[in-house]
């Protein structure tokens, strides 16, 4: 699988608007800035996963992208445990990051991510006049690779290759980071590129 | 990703649907739903290790380390022609852990790779030496076939063990 200038062009403008949203309502319910990385889209090698995605201990929450497309790929967003722990944290009033992964962290891990994706979905669907939905969430607290080889079996039983678009959030104060990573299906992708050819044609 | 768990400079990290059969040290990081197979010939002090990530080829033949039949008979083909005889291999078999909860999709095919490694293995007639499958918990895998086959099985909960 290879993507042409504009295909990657393309996909990263939309990820750069899904993202920007989820940064924002990321922003309204810590109420505090947060940075947002340029976008990457880059198709990755299942064999050589292991030098994108580390086995350092993160959260994962997993969605599957659902709407027109019924299983349009997934859609995940990784924190380091800290950063849960700052989360749960800021939204119930406690202190203290020097503990372990509790219950209410991964409910508080879940919830962002939900508010986080939806938002994600909610923009790029809108501004291509689609439906896409997340699916309930999926957590694991783990290797990060771990978690995506469930992921990757899911999607690559015949393709060897994976397009992956990645940003990164970050806050300063509090310090909070997180990543977003959005793995379509080569037929949504396929309706993407298509529904943005269309876009730019019609505004051009 | 920087790995410094092999201090020898000619160890290799196999990826997701890799396969490899030497004297080299070996290893697998991360595996969730996978399954590192390690097929070990304490005779020879020669092995090979499968990274598998699905139970059924389905006739897709350009990887043979991704699917649990092909990985097997691949792996057992080149020992063979390294001079390995099946009574002489022993088999490791490691991860398919369940990663996911709240999830009651197919996102849980740790189980299904289990199944089909054992019963492929039970087919050839390898014996399964030491066995860690299941479970929720990531693993990293790391394999030296010149050292009588030592294994060394990290968890991301933080704790190991070592075989011999």
């Amino acid at each position: 699988m290879e993507l042409d200038l504009f295909q990657a062009d393309a996909l990263r403008e939309l990820g750069n608007i899904g993202a920007a949203h989820a940064a924002t309502s990321l922003s309204q319910m810590l109420m505090s800035p947060i940075d947002m990385t340029v976008p990457e889209v880059q198709v990755v090698d299942i064999a050589d996963m292991h030098n994108y995605i580390g086995n350092e201990i993160a959260a994962i929450v997993v969605f599957q992208i659902q709407g027109e497309v019924a299983d349009g790929g997934y859609i995940v967003v990784s924190m380091p445990q800290e950063t849960v722990i700052r989360l749960t944290n800021l939204m119930l009033g406690t202190t203290g990051v020097d503990r372990e992964i509790n219950e209410m962290d991964q409910s508080a891990a879940i919830e962002i991510g939900n508010i986080m994706i939806s938002a994600f979905l909610d923009a790029t669907a809108e501004l291509l006049e689609i439906v896409m939905l997340p699916s309930p969430p999926a957590l694991a607290i783990d290797m990060a690779h771990a978690a995506f080889e469930s992921i990757i079996a899911q999607m690559a039983g015949d393709v060897n290759d994976i397009l992956i678009f990645n940003t990164e959030l970050t806050s300063e104060a509090p310090p909070i980071y997180g990543g977003i990573y959005m793995l379509p299906k080569p037929e949504l992708m396929q309706q993407l590129f298509t529904l943005l050819d269309d876009l730019m044609t019609s505004t051009a | 990703m920087n790995n410094n768990f092999f201090s020898e400079k000619t160890a290799v990290i196999l990826g997701l649907g890799e396969l490899r059969v030497g004297t080299c040290p070996m290893g697998t990081i991360g595996l969730g739903s996978c399954i590192a197979l390690i097929l070990h010939d304490q005779r020879q002090s020669f092995g090979g290790l499968a990274h598998i990530m699905l139970p059924e080829s389905r006739g897709n033949r350009d990887r043979p380390g991704k699917f649990a039949d092909t990985a097997i008979y691949t792996l057992l083909q080149e020992m063979e022609g390294g001079g390995s005889t099946v009574s002489a291999i022993t088999a490791s078999v490691i991860g398919g852990a369940s990663m996911f909860e709240y999830s009651a999709n197919s996102l849980n095919i740790g189980e299904r790779n289990i199944v089909a490694v054992k019963d492929l293995l039970g087919d050839v007639g390898i014996r399964i030496a030491y066995e860690e499958t299941g479970g929720r918990v990531g693993r990293s895998v790391y394999y030296w076939p010149e050292k009588k086959g030592r294994l060394i099985i990290k968890r991301a909960d933080g704790t190991c063990v070592e075989f011999s």
